[in-house]
């Protein structure tokens, strides 16, 4: 009986002394504790994935690696979901989130966005010489992911386009995984998001699957950050705008979407630059 | 002076409001939120989308009241086959049920789900999966899938409640003459019916419970739409208590009326009436007259003839025929069931032949411990994940709410109100809310309530406990109510107080008792721990996800494996609950001898 008492309260102990946030302006805390809490995807090829041996790897690890860098702080890395990542922030779980997430103006009412670091766009995946535009997929079935602005474009868009069971239609999953599962098993004719995490997958059969039609929207990336605190949004504005002048940006997008990896996707714009 | 006072119920009631009415001005008045309210998102339309959000709430309880109703009946018919076949002398049909009832019921519904939905597709061929997945594929995937689930568990029920039949009352009545239908009609089944009813109504319950999963297969069930809610307006708090609130009353209304129909079934005389009997009673008030109309009706249409006993020579014959068929009948419908049982077996082998051995083995590391100990400074337990995460949060979660359990049993026991009505909320509450909707409360509220946060796993563990803490009161309270009566007067009239006949004579013997129900609530929340994927825990089905995304073309084999690692732990388990139970009982041994 009481060794389960001295458990319980070890663990009652641990549990608060760990996990207590302290409130208060993000930059003085980070700078502080010397250690910044990055919220990032687990499911994004080539964003953020698991690799072969189990490391967490992608083009926002790195490039969250070199915001903290810059910073001169450590970086402890929080695996945040679609459904996760705005609510971390929010709650003050983590103190960024560079999770591919689209900087939209109902999310910038409860967070704050950093500049747009990436520039991508919502595309839909299917088997290979099966569909040649968006209106081929009038009537079928598209997969994609629940809380993601690909759901509420892509409802739109079939509405646009004349499919009275445009809600029925899309189905959402609540993972990247899931919804390539499902289209390779044929149960959803298209899988439609942002065109890079497209091709993260696609690229790992190759001459299997396409893209198919135009951008359907512009996705701009955005770092999520705690609303209200410029001091801090400023400081990872600069970091990025540094990496931008100094070539590292290049280098890291170069290394996970250059013309020699399989997620080839070339660089059409520039990132924002204050002189 | 002071204990007299606090006896009476109105002192207890005042002290209770007044509590609440303390918390209520903290939190309403005097605690800083750091999270806004705008509930105005449930009922107006948003102006970013053009939509009343509330109405999606309303598609949402619809699905779930489809899935709900369609895989109970087919859970019913499910459980009522193979709970039969569990008694049956027929061999192939009882391993056949045997092998149903233990699998399915030592393995997550949620992996269950993912198999039904994401592997067994791939076992097809490909103009019966476009087939299929024509028919609203995942509606169905999710209430078939759900229906198998709930039907394993109605079979247990259903078993044990035929075998808690006299064996005597089957001999009677054979030695009497009935056949085995007529037995089975007449006599067996009404008796077996009262013991079957109430743990088939908690089952119907979990069922409804249980359909809140249907949303991992991308259906657009009551909590995917209150998930959805919250992803467009990043309002978790309101929907998460939307969703709450509506599986609240569906859960409690549906205990109102299983506690009615129990209670009909223990009694025996009528002069008890509540509000609810009266409810039932002007409810079927008008479908009792249409049966006893059709019935007399038929009556004057179809007279009962009075058959002599002595039977004509063509009767005779024709009896003589009828019998044989029947014989004939039963035979090749046993021969069939065992052909299908063979063919059963050799697709099963042929399957595990096929599997690609290399990729399990590979794995299985990883599925077991993640990347323990190789782990980087910013994981928990140095990379701890997988099977044994589950099994450490399960392991917390059923020691911390063991003791949550026996004070809130104990409480709940009280006479006093203070202790009594609080520990009633916090077991209606838990026990009429699916453990996803717990989880997501823990995730959602304990940050806007006291301005903190806490990791995912923390979160989930806590979800755990919460959840758990009201099943063990319950099974807290059982066992102490099967203490009889006189012990506790024997104990009292000796002159021990309230704690010391607890501690001293009660819980020794009703803690002994329970033993086995805690083991078995100790599976269910193993199983659970597979709920937590959906906030990111690296426990066992999320790192099946992600090596299943990674290896893109195996979800047979990693998806099986893992339903086999839960499987083999939740089953030797059981068998522990199994012996734990015969020991602890020794009556029922000797009854055998």
């Amino acid at each position: 009986m009481r060794l389960w008492k001295i458990f319980a309260l070890a663990l009652a102990a641990i549990m608060l002394s760990s996990q207590l946030a302290v409130a208060g302006p993000t930059y003085d805390r980070v700078m502080n504790a010397g250690v910044v809490r990055v919220g990032m995807m687990t499911d994004s090829i080539p964003g953020a994935f698991f690799n072969d041996k189990n490391e967490w790897v992608g083009f926002d690890v790195d490039i969250a690696e070199e915001v903290a860098k810059r910073l001169g702080v450590d970086i402890e890395r929080v695996q945040a979901t679609n459904r996760t990542r705005i609510t971390f922030v929010q709650q003050g779980r983590i103190d960024m989130s560079v999770a591919n997430m689209t900087h939209t103006r109902e999310r910038d009412r409860v967070i704050d966005f950093s500049i747009t670091y990436f520039f991508d766009g919502q595309k839909i995946l299917a088997p290979v010489g099966q569909y040649t535009s968006h209106e081929d997929f009038v009537g079928k079935r598209i997969a994609t992911m629940q809380g993601t602005t690909s759901e509420i474009n892509i409802k739109n868009l079939l509405k646009e386009l004349g499919d009275p069971n445009y809600e029925r239609n899309v189905i959402s999953f609540q993972r990247e995984s899931e919804a390539f599962q499902a289209l390779k098993m044929g149960s959803v004719a298209g899988w439609s998001t942002d065109s890079t995490i497209l091709l993260g997958y696609a690229a790992q059969e190759p001459g299997k699957w396409e893209l198919v039609g135009d951008f359907i929207s512009e996705e701009p990336y955005g770092i999520g950050l705690p609303q209200d605190d410029s001091a801090w949004r400023d400081a990872i504005n600069f970091a990025l705008q540094d990496m931008w002048k100094d070539g590292t940006y290049m280098e890291i997008y170069n290394k996970w979407y250059g013309p020699d990896t399989p997620y080839y996707f070339p660089m059409t714009d520039k990132i924002e630059v204050w002189p | 002076m002071l204990k007299t006072l606090a006896s009476k119920n109105w002192v207890q009631n005042t002290i209770l409001i007044a509590i609440i009415m303390a918390l209520f001005y903290y939190w309403a008045f005097i605690f800083e939120f750091g999270y806004k309210f705008d509930w105005s998102v449930l009922y107006t339309v948003n102006p970013t989308y053009g939509e009343n959000l509330g109405f999606y709430l309303i598609y949402g309880l619809k699905v779930t009241l489809q899935i709900t109703l369609i895989s109970s009946v087919l859970a019913l018919a499910l459980g009522t086959f193979f709970g039969l076949g569990r008694l049956s002398t027929f061999k192939p049909f009882y391993w056949v049920s045997t092998a149903y009832v233990e699998f399915f019921r030592n393995t997550p519904l949620l992996v269950q789900l993912f198999f039904w939905y994401f592997a067994m597709p791939h076992a097809l061929p490909l103009e019966m999966r476009h087939w299929m997945f024509g028919l609203n594929y995942e509606f169905w995937c999710a209430t078939i899938g759900l229906a198998i689930y709930t039907g394993s568990f109605m079979a247990e029920v259903i078993r044990a409640g035929i075998q808690s039949i006299d064996r005597g009352l089957l001999e009677a009545s054979y030695s009497s003459g009935l056949s085995y239908f007529q037995i089975m009609r007449k006599i067996i089944l009404p008796l077996a019916f009262r013991a079957i009813i109430p743990p088939l109504g908690s089952e119907f319950l979990n069922n409804m419970k249980n359909s809140s999963l249907a949303m991992v297969v991308g259906v657009a069930d009551l909590t995917w739409q209150s998930q959805q809610i919250e992803s467009l307006t990043f309002r978790g708090f309101e929907a998460t208590t939307a969703a709450t609130i509506i599986y609240l009353s569906l859960s409690l209304s549906m205990s109102g009326i299983l506690n009615n129909v129990n209670a009909r079934l223990r009694r025996t005389t009528y002069h008890q009436r509540d509000i609810l009997s009266y409810g039932v009673n002007i409810l079927s008030w008008p479908l009792l007259k249409i049966y006893l109309f059709i019935k007399r009706i038929l009556w004057v249409f179809f007279p009962k003839k009075q058959a002599g006993l002595k039977l004509t020579p063509t009767q005779a014959i024709l009896k003589q025929i009828l019998s044989t068929t029947w014989t004939a009948l039963v035979l090749m419908s046993k021969m069939l069931f065992a052909a299908v049982f063979v063919y059963g077996i050799y697709l099963g082998a042929k399957g595990l032949y096929s599997f690609n051995w290399q990729v399990i083995l590979d794995n299985i590391g990883t599925l077991l411990v993640w990347r323990f100990p190789e782990g980087r400074s910013d994981d928990v337990f140095m990379g701890l994940g997988g099977l044994s995460f589950s099994i450490l949060m399960a392991v917390i979660a059923i020691s911390i709410s063991f003791f949550i359990g026996l004070i809130v049993g104990l409480g709940r026991m009280s006479k006093n109100n203070i202790f009594r009505l609080p520990c009633m909320m916090y077991i209606e509450f838990i026990r009429g809310n699916p453990l996803i909707i717990v989880i997501f409360w823990v995730y959602f509220f304990i940050p806007v309530f006291f301005n903190t946060f806490i990791s995912v796993f923390w979160s989930a563990t806590i979800a755990l406990t919460i959840f758990t803490g009201a099943y063990i009161a319950e099974i807290v309270r059982g066992g102490i109510q099967n203490i009889p009566k006189g012990q506790f007067e024997a104990a009292m009239s000796t002159g021990l107080g309230y704690y010391r006949t607890m501690r001293h004579i009660i819980l020794p013997q009703a803690l002994k008792q329970m033993i086995p129900a805690i083991v078995g609530q100790f599976i269910a929340i193993f199983k659970d721990t597979s709920l937590a994927f959906v906030i990111g825990v690296m426990e066992l089905t999320y790192v099946a996800q992600i090596l299943n995304n990674r290896l893109m073309i195996y979800p047979f084999e990693i998806y099986t494996t893992i339903a086999v690692l839960y499987f083999v732990c939740c089953y030797a388990m059981s068998i522990v609950a199994a012996r734990l139970e015969r020991r602890l009982t020794p009556d029922k041994i000797r009854l055998r001898m």
